[in-house]
Order: structure tokens, then sequence, then C-alpha cells
């Protein structure tokens, strides 16, 4: 009786730490699971890691603009838009943050879960 | 014994995952082609096909609002601002083009007269050289004032006269520019229309205009970063905002602007001065609807700041933002309540 309801103990604490190991699991992938997502004219163009370092240049037939991904952030570094609002935007990072870029129909956007 | 709790164990567990599959999932969807700016709806749907439908439900209201408030561009078989700019008769138009000018003339009563439609005559020489000077940067000059007076004998709203449906400005040098109300107008009856109609848990911004429509059905208020005007020498966003069924509404001088001889000149026009206003680089107004607020930001953009503030306090539902050009804040009585 003693030895079972010791097995009993073992089982439940064996899926609460299983249960445990998910959750963190589940909770890290999300954290850094963010996407960098660039579209064109609504059109989803691009979606990039925003954990890995990158530099994208993205073409359409209204221009051009470069978008760079580094140490967690993400930042518009050049473009030959008329009025380089895009990138005097300061770099975003988290979910729901954009930097829009008018003259080229152009949106980068942070998706995750936490939301801003 | 072991299978009672092994069940329930089991059953918790599975409880932790089903969930994601009932749950409302944020979307967003990005436009170029109204009101000149960037629009983005975002919406909280289980299924994506609603959100896309909704979307474009949404959409092909805020292109019908654009093709009647545009004064750039002619549209056949509509009478739009631009054909009430160039007809020089009475012009019977849309309800939806009557009403918002109805509006536009109570916030000209309303304001003191700091929004009036009836500048485009001043506007669109501005619009001209700003344009030119962006395209052309080492040509950029400043209009000279003695055109921009001659504009602005035209500018009585008076001369803009509303009778059913039929417009008709009776000032023939006269011209609308329905840039400071149109579009906070449209985006307020677009929300009013999806309240209506039962599609909420949105938020709309059309080029800042932001309007909520219902609650986020997570439970979570929406969260608004308004943008620092600053630039880098602090943080990115001023300041976060929560806002429920609440629409509010940016100006500022850190956007639309051209570059003379090393000075920066932006869009927004003082009806007094005739030149661009000073003293902010931004005024951001919460107000119930997004074309009251949209109307009061242009209009507190060319108050000063102690007549701004007393204006505000004679006003219902509405808190601001005022982040003068030294980069320092100054808050409306209750603004400090939307702040996270």
């Amino acid at each position: 009786m003693k030895s079972r309801f010791k097995n009993d103990i073992m089982l439940v604490s064996i899926i609460l730490v299983v249960a445990l190991i998910l959750f963190l699991f589940f909770k890290f992938s999300l954290k850094t699971g963010d996407m960098v997502v660039i579209s064109i004219n609504g059109e989803t163009a691009f979606k990039l890691p925003l954990n890995t370092d990158t530099e994208k240049t993205v073409k359409s037939e209204l221009g051009e603009n470069v978008i760079l991904i580094k140490g967690g952030i993400a930042q518009i570094i050049s473009a030959d838009c008329r009025d380089k609002i895009c990138v005097h935007h300061e770099a975003i990072s988290k979910s729901g943050e954009t930097i829009v870029c008018l003259p080229h129909k152009l949106v980068v956007v942070i998706n995750g879960e936490e939301e801003t | 014994m072991k299978k009672a709790i092994c069940l329930c164990l089991t059953f918790l567990l599975s409880l932790t995952f089903t969930g994601c599959r009932e749950k409302y999932e944020k979307f967003t969807d990005y436009s170029f082609d109204y009101f000149d700016t960037a629009t983005s709806i975002i919406g909280f749907e289980k299924d994506e096909s609603v959100f896309k439908a909704n979307c474009e439900k949404i959409k092909a209201k805020l292109g019908e609002y654009h093709k009647l408030y545009t004064i750039y561009s002619r549209y056949d078989g509509v009478n739009n601002l631009y054909s009430i700019n160039t007809a020089h008769t009475p012009l019977e138009v849309d309800g939806k083009i009557t009403e918002m000018l109805q509006f536009s003339k109570e916030m000209y009563d309303l304001t003191g007269g700091k929004v009036n439609v009836a500048m485009g005559s001043v506007l669109s020489i501005w619009h001209n050289y700003r344009t030119q000077g962006i395209d052309n940067p080492l040509e950029a000059r400043l209009p000279d004032m003695d055109i921009l007076r001659e504009a602005a004998k035209h500018t009585d709203i008076k001369g803009l006269e509303i009778k059913g449906n039929t417009v008709s400005l009776t000032d023939p040098e006269s011209r609308l520019d329905v840039g400071a109300i149109a579009k906070g107008y449209a985006t307020e009856q677009i929300a009013l229309w999806m309240e209506k109609e039962g599609i909420t848990g949105y938020l709309l911004n059309v080029g800042g205009n932001i309007r909520t429509v219902g609650n986020r059905p997570d439970g979570k208020k929406w969260q608004i970063g308004l943008e620092n005007p600053n630039g880098e020498e602090s943080k990115k966003y001023s300041e976060y905002l929560e806002l429920t069924d609440s629409a509010i509404v940016t100006s500022g001088s850190y956007q639309r602007f051209y570059t003379v001889q090393g000075k920066e000149y932006h869009h927004i026009i003082d009806p007094e001065t005739l030149m661009p206003a000073k003293g902010y680089k931004m005024v951001s107004v919460i107000n119930p609807s997004s074309a009251v607020a949209d109307a009061l930001s242009t209009a507190l953009f060319c108050m000063d700041l102690n007549d701004g503030k007393k204006f505000v306090e004679s006003l219902e539902n509405t808190e601001v933002l005022w982040i003068t050009e030294d980069g320092k804040k100054h808050y409306s009585k209750n603004f400090k309540d939307y702040i996270k």
C-alpha cells in the first residue's frame, strides 16, 4: 500500500514536471519567435526572424528600402524614397510596432505574442 | 485511485492545449489607397476569413469616402470635393459630403475659426510649394506673403452654402480643403457603421486617426504608443495609452514638412498668420469621436497653450497632450487617466 502511494506521487510529479517543461518551452519559443514581417501594398513580402541578424534589400516598382535586423531590433537603414521618414524612424523590437514608408507602400511590423 | 489521478491530470493537461483552437487571434491589414496615407486595420477574430471579409467591407467604405472627399482628383460619375472646387455653380452632391461640410461649419464655430475648410486657396499654395520643395530640395522656396494675403481674401466660410444636398461656393476664388477634417470624419462614420453591424474588437488607424471599435475579446485594453517627436534624444514613445471605444488623433509638425534653407516648414497653416503654426511638435486629442478629435487637433495646433488649455476645459470628454517645441509635455486635466 505504501509503495502504491509512492508510485502515485511519482506519477503526479512526473506529469507536473513534463507540464512545466512544456509550459516553459512554449513560453520561451513564443518569446524568441517574434518575426519581422515586411509587406508591400498590403501583401506580405518577407517574414524574417527577429533573433537572426540580417540585412534585407526590398525592391518593388515603387523603390528600394534596406532593412537591418541586428541584436533583436529592426530598422530601415536606407531608402530611395523622397521624404526618408522611414529611415529616420527609430528601430523597432516590440510586437505591434511598425515602420511605414508611405511613398513605397512598405510596412515593417514586429509580429509576436505580446501586444502593443 | 491511480487511474483517477491519471485521468484528472490528463484532463488538466489537455485543457492547457485546447485553449488555442477557440482563441481569438489578432490580424492586421494595411492599405495605401485612401486619403494619401497608410491605413491599418487591426481586428480580433477566431477565423482569418471573417477578418478578411470585414476588411474588404471597411476598405470599400474608405474608398467611397476617399472618392467623395478628395480635392485632388475627379472620378467619373461622382460629384466630389474636386467637383465643388471647380464647378462655379451650385452642385448636387452625396449626403456624405453635405453632412461632412455641415460638421466642418460646426467645428469652425466651435474653434473660433481655427479649423476652416474654406481655406483651400491658401492651403493649395502651400501644398504646391511643399511638393515642389520635396521633389527639388535645392530650389525649395517659401510662398510670397503678398500671394498668401491675396488668397486669404477668399477664405470666408460663409461663402460655403449648403441647401439640402446642394453645395455652392459663392466666391469663385474660394476653394475647399478638408484635410483637417475628412479623414477623421470618414473614420468615425465607418466606426459607427461597424458598431451597427456588430463588427467589434477592431482598431482603425487611418494615417494617425485612431479609433477603437469595441473591446478586445481577450479582455485587454487597446494600447496605443504615441510616437515621440523629440527624435533620438530619449525614448521611442512619448506615451503609452489605453483606450476603449474612443479615438485619438495626433497633429504633428514632424512628418509632413519641407525644408527651405535648412529650416523645416510643416503643413499645418495658422489661419491668422498664414504661416505654419508655431509652438508645438505635436498635439494629440482623445475624444469619443475621431471626427471631433481630428478637427480639434488641428485647431489646438494653431492656439497658444494657455488658450488651448482653457478651450479644452470647456469641452466634454476631451483630453489633450501637447508637446511644445522645446520638447516639454503638457497635459489636460484628466489626460493621465489614459496613460498605462
